[in-house]
């Protein structure tokens, strides 16, 4: 019994000690559009297809899978990653849109962001550096 | 069947021949399916005629079987996108009911006028209901099927135009969805396959609004309709009714030149773990053999991480008028004779019933969820009509 708590125990000190990640939401240094929580999310959702200054928005995702992709769908777009492929396959089986195009590091996610003005992304807030503008931090 | 496989080969064909004089010549695969197994228990047994009975069927379903055919189906849709906002895009759909026969759910040409005005050409979903859209991609929802009482016209696609109008009021994003077409294709009509029909001058809009959690919807359609139903039972009726001085009568057991009208409304709350989701329909289509009237259905579903657990409570109310009010009894037998019969006719066009299903969605693969469901059906008109359906069922998109 008590090799069972200490068991339980253990696995929840070890559970309580991965601290989750912050993801930062990220765009090009010459971008000087207001984001609301609200304007991030529908953009992530290919709702709102324009920045607040009327350029074109476009946003980038990370790879089905990335543990970071993972904390932004549930920090930021409040859903599991099961609901966001419910949600983008009604787009596609609807024709009414395409998922985002995808991206495999963080490394490469900055290159694109750092090179085009139009582009929204998000990283591991501790991959950051100063190519690009953190826009937000969740 | 050659014939037809042989047109979707030539199809595919030309959607790659299409995108290949682009510079960036793609095609992309999309798909998906489902497997569905059910069964049906029913209290009582049909009579054969012949003094025995024969297993009682619901849906499709039979009891004392597990049947893994009706509801089953897999889909492929190729899309490409030829540059300067116009794309092509084919949707193959093959159901397990019609023995795998493919035919085409989706085939048109879109072009995006502006980032807000999206047009369309070709066959593609009439939006009836807040699921039209993706009306077979099971994972897109909870449910194994929407609720088929209110999911219940008789066809879900049309040819034709369509404009798709998204802008931003606020926060409040609103899609317009206005069709006009028809619809020309076999279809199953008063349990009665009907080669021929015509649905035509098809028009319509539905109107989406979304903030956040909340969706609202409504939609409204009209059609003009020649229904040539070749049942025994109508004909005879019908020429009957013309012989007396009642022949106005006559006319409401033939579908020609009449107009069906169809709305929709609908609301979605999608709230941390909780869904709610509600929709009523109401079918217009008087001076028909067909019963039209109200039906509905809410939805209640809570997740606990990849399991949601919903229940589903919904009604059906549909008649046809009675158009032999007018026509006095007990003045010529004959007369009456026929009155009686056609009230037998109306009486059984009656459909009054209620269901409850509970089901269980499991999201136990990034791209696959399993669900399971049982629907307790209750005929208000005819207890022997209840029935039980347990379906379980394996979805995927692809």
């Amino acid at each position: 019994m008590s090799k069972l708590l200490k068991t339980a125990l253990c696995s929840f000190i070890l559970f309580s000690s991965v601290s989750f990640a912050d993801v930062a939401v990220i765009v090009n240094v010459e971008n000087g559009a207001t984001f609301s929580d609200s304007d991030i999310s529908r953009i992530f959702l290919g709702k709102l297809k324009k920045f607040s200054s009327g350029d074109k928005a476009v946003a980038i995702n990370l790879k089905l899978g990335n543990s970071t992709r993972n904390e932004f769908e549930t920090k930021v777009l409040g859903k599991s990653a099961s609901q966001i492929k419910a949600y983008w396959s009604k787009q596609v089986f609807s024709g009414k849109g395409k998922p985002l195009p995808e991206l495999v590091s963080d490394k490469d996610i900055l290159t694109m962001v750092a090179s085009d003005s139009n582009v929204i992304a998000y990283v591991d807030a501790a991959s950051v550096d100063d190519s690009v503008k953190v826009i937000k931090v969740f | 069947m050659n014939f037809k496989k042989n047109k979707i080969a030539k199809a595919l064909l030309m959607v790659g021949a299409l995108s290949a004089g682009t510079a960036q010549a793609e095609i992309v695969f999309n798909g998906f399916a489902s497997i569905v197994g059910g069964t049906v228990s029913t209290d009582a047994l049909k009579s054969d005629g012949n003094g025995g009975t024969i297993p009682d069927d619901f849906n499709g379903y039979e009891d004392g079987s597990f049947d893994f055919s009706q509801d089953s189906l897999l889909a492929l849709q190729a899309s490409s996108d030829l540059g300067n906002g116009l794309s092509v895009t084919a949707q193959i759909l093959a159901r397990g009911e019609n023995d795998w026969d493919p035919s085409f759910e989706w085939a048109y040409i879109a072009y995006e006028a502006t980032d807000n005005l999206r047009l369309l050409a070709g066959r593609q979903r009439v939006p009836f209901y807040m699921y039209s859209d993706f009306l077979d991609v099971s994972y897109a929802y909870p449910w194994i099927t929407p609720p088929q009482d209110v999911y219940s016209l008789a066809f879900d696609t049309f040819d034709g135009l369509a404009a798709i109008y998204t802008t931003n009021f606020g926060e409040f994003d609103t899609t317009f969805h206005a069709i006009y077409g028809g619809n020309k294709n076999e279809m199953i009509i008063s349990g009665e396959t009907v080669e021929s029909p015509k649905f035509e001058n098809m028009m319509g809009m539905s109107v989406t609004v979304n903030r956040d959690w909340l969706t609202l919807r409504a939609a409204y359609f009209q059609a003009d309709m020649d229904i040539p139903l070749q049942n025994d039972g109508l004909g005879y009726l019908s020429d009957a009714w013309s012989a007396t001085p009642y022949s106005d009568v006559a006319s409401e057991f033939v579908i020609e030149g009449n107009s069906g009208e169809f709305l929709e409304l609908g609301f979605q709350i999608d709230y941390n773990n909780f869904i709610i989701v509600g929709e009523y329909t109401d079918l217009t289509v008087d001076e028909t053999p067909i019963a039209g009237g109200e039906s509905m259905y809410i939805m209640g579903g809570m997740r606990f991480d990849d399991m949601l657990v919903h229940v589903t409570l919904g009604a059906t109310d549909k008649a046809l008028d009675n158009f032999i009010s007018h026509v006095p009894t007990g003045a010529d037998p004959a007369l009456d004779g026929l009155i009686a019969g056609t009230q037998g006719y109306i009486d059984d066009a009656k459909n009054e019933a209620s269901y409850v299903t509970l089901g269980l969605r499991w999201d136990f693969h990034d791209s696959a969820a399993l669900k399971f469901e049982y629907t307790s059906y209750s005929d208000d008109i005819n207890s022997d009509n209840d029935a039980g359906l347990f379906r379980t069922a394996l979805v995927t998109v692809f």
